[in-house]
């Protein structure tokens, strides 16, 4: 029954991991140095982006992500979690691969979605997975107490890309901002504006660069309680 | 079809051991895992798998696809273990896949809590994580019962003991076979956080 050790073990031994500490995440070029472009051509975006994404191996991928953006891909409002459930593919493959190459920093995110966790093919499955999840539509609100204010801001700046409804643009990687979580939208508007999210549409840091805090507080309410009218949604 | 292929192996074993349980994916021979099992693993894991010594782990209805990835592991020293190496090297392929399918057969014991008063922020860990920390719930991959999946190994009713010891090996580096996804969670998880969440698989129910 005891057999010699078989030379597949002793082979295997090649393979053995003495990896970089769990939390270095790396850093790439962002939109602090010159000539950045935004969502330029990345080996791995693209081949993510050309994959015929598998929703049910998608499924089972995402398994490492529903222990922060929990399973029906909701989120946290509480620990600023942003939601996933309906959001699309194009824009979950960019910003998954822009935290995985240190282009978006997100040194708590980084070690689970790191090229030694999920495969390119894994990347596109969970988007596409999280893509056909029903919109979570009990996100975090804000105050509500300028939504007025949150509006105007919104259609005079915003809806031209992220659209009138918040459905975003998946063409050309604008984000669903509707039902998302008030909290993450304020905390990346104001990284937007202030230079800290390094792989921020520049076009955008020049729409917000002026507004103040409550500024961006206001359209962050309007936009997390905008809904989507039924049919709107892209695949 | 690989399921019904390892149903066929376990009828072909005559015995009255669960069959159902063992992995779709692993195929082996529960009469011929038994043996192995009674020769080779009784003294620190018990006869069936669940182990008397808190610093060994249970192996009773652990995933046989897990159990078998350790069990190579050990022999490639992928997963360092100057108790396992020896062992496992006197184990043929088929020996570790036939002990892997027995133990996932094999009905877990309760789990021994040792500080019920650990219970409450072991469950929050397990069930929250630890935003600030950047810790993701325990229950995202090894599901909400602990009973974890082919991918993710079986924690309930796990000896405390032996959870304490893997994340301290997580954390410090020196077990790394996990594609450093415990190795970041066992190294921003806080002592106390981590003490209550061992405490909390112990509590979680055992059966299948």
């Amino acid at each position: 029954m005891k057999s010699a050790l078989s030379a597949m073990f002793v082979l295997a031994t090649a393979c053995s991991t003495a990896l970089a500490q769990p939390d270095a995440a790396p850093r790439a070029p962002g939109i602090e140095s010159s000539g950045y472009v935004w969502n330029q051509p990345d080996p791995d975006k693209d081949a993510a982006l050309a994959h015929r994404p598998d929703i049910e191996q998608g499924k089972i991928a995402y398994e490492i992500c529903q222990g922060c953006h929990q399973s029906d891909g909701s989120g946290r409002a509480d620990a600023i979690y942003p939601s996933l459930a309906g959001q699309h593919a194009s824009v979950l493959i960019k910003q998954m691969m822009d935290v995985r190459a240190g282009r978006r920093d997100n040194p708590k995110m980084h070690p689970f979605v790191g090229e030694w966790v999920v495969s390119v093919e894994e990347v596109a499955n969970i988007a596409a997975y999280l893509n056909q999840l029903p919109i979570s539509l009990d996100n975090g609100k804000g105050s509500g107490n300028r939504l007025e204010r949150g509006r105007e801001l919104y259609e005079n700046d915003c809806a031209s890309c992220h659209g009138k409804n918040g459905e975003g643009n998946a063409t050309e990687f604008y984000p669903l901002v509707a039902h998302q979580h008030y909290a993450y939208l304020y905390k990346e508007a104001v990284m937007i504006r202030d230079g800290e999210r390094r792989n921020a549409n520049p076009k955008m840091v020049i729409f917000i660069r002026d507004y103040s805090n409550e500024d961006l507080k206001a359209v962050s309410d309007y936009m997390s309680r905008l809904t989507l009218p039924a049919g709107t949604r892209q695949p | 079809m690989k399921h019904s292929r390892m149903i066929a192996a376990a009828a072909c074993a005559g015995l009255l051991l669960a069959a159902s349980s063992a992995s779709a994916e692993v195929v082996g021979d529960l009469e011929r895992g038994k043996a192995v099992a009674a020769e080779v693993c009784v003294a620190c894991h018990g006869a069936d798998g669940n182990s008397p010594v808190p610093m060994f782990p249970k192996l009773a209805g652990q995933h046989a696809d897990y159990a078998l990835k350790q069990l190579q592991e050990f022999a490639s020293a992928r997963r360092q273990s100057d108790i396992m190496k020896p062992i496992v090297e006197g184990l043929s392929a088929r020996d570790m896949a036939d002990a892997a399918v027995f133990f996932a057969s094999q009905q877990p014991s309760p789990g021994q809590v040792d500080d019920p008063s650990m219970l409450e922020t072991g469950r929050r860990v397990f069930n929250e994580g630890n935003p600030d920390q950047g810790v993701p719930a325990c229950a995202g991959c090894h599901g909400q019962n602990g009973v974890g999946n082919a991918r993710y190994p079986r924690l309930a009713g796990q000896h405390p003991t032996y959870v304490l010891d893997q994340m301290q090996q997580f954390a410090d580096g020196r077990r790394t076979n996990d594609k450093r996804l415990m190795q970041t969670i066992a190294s921003r998880l806080g002592e106390t956080e981590t003490r209550a969440v061992a405490e909390y698989i112990a509590s979680l129910e055992a059966s299948k």
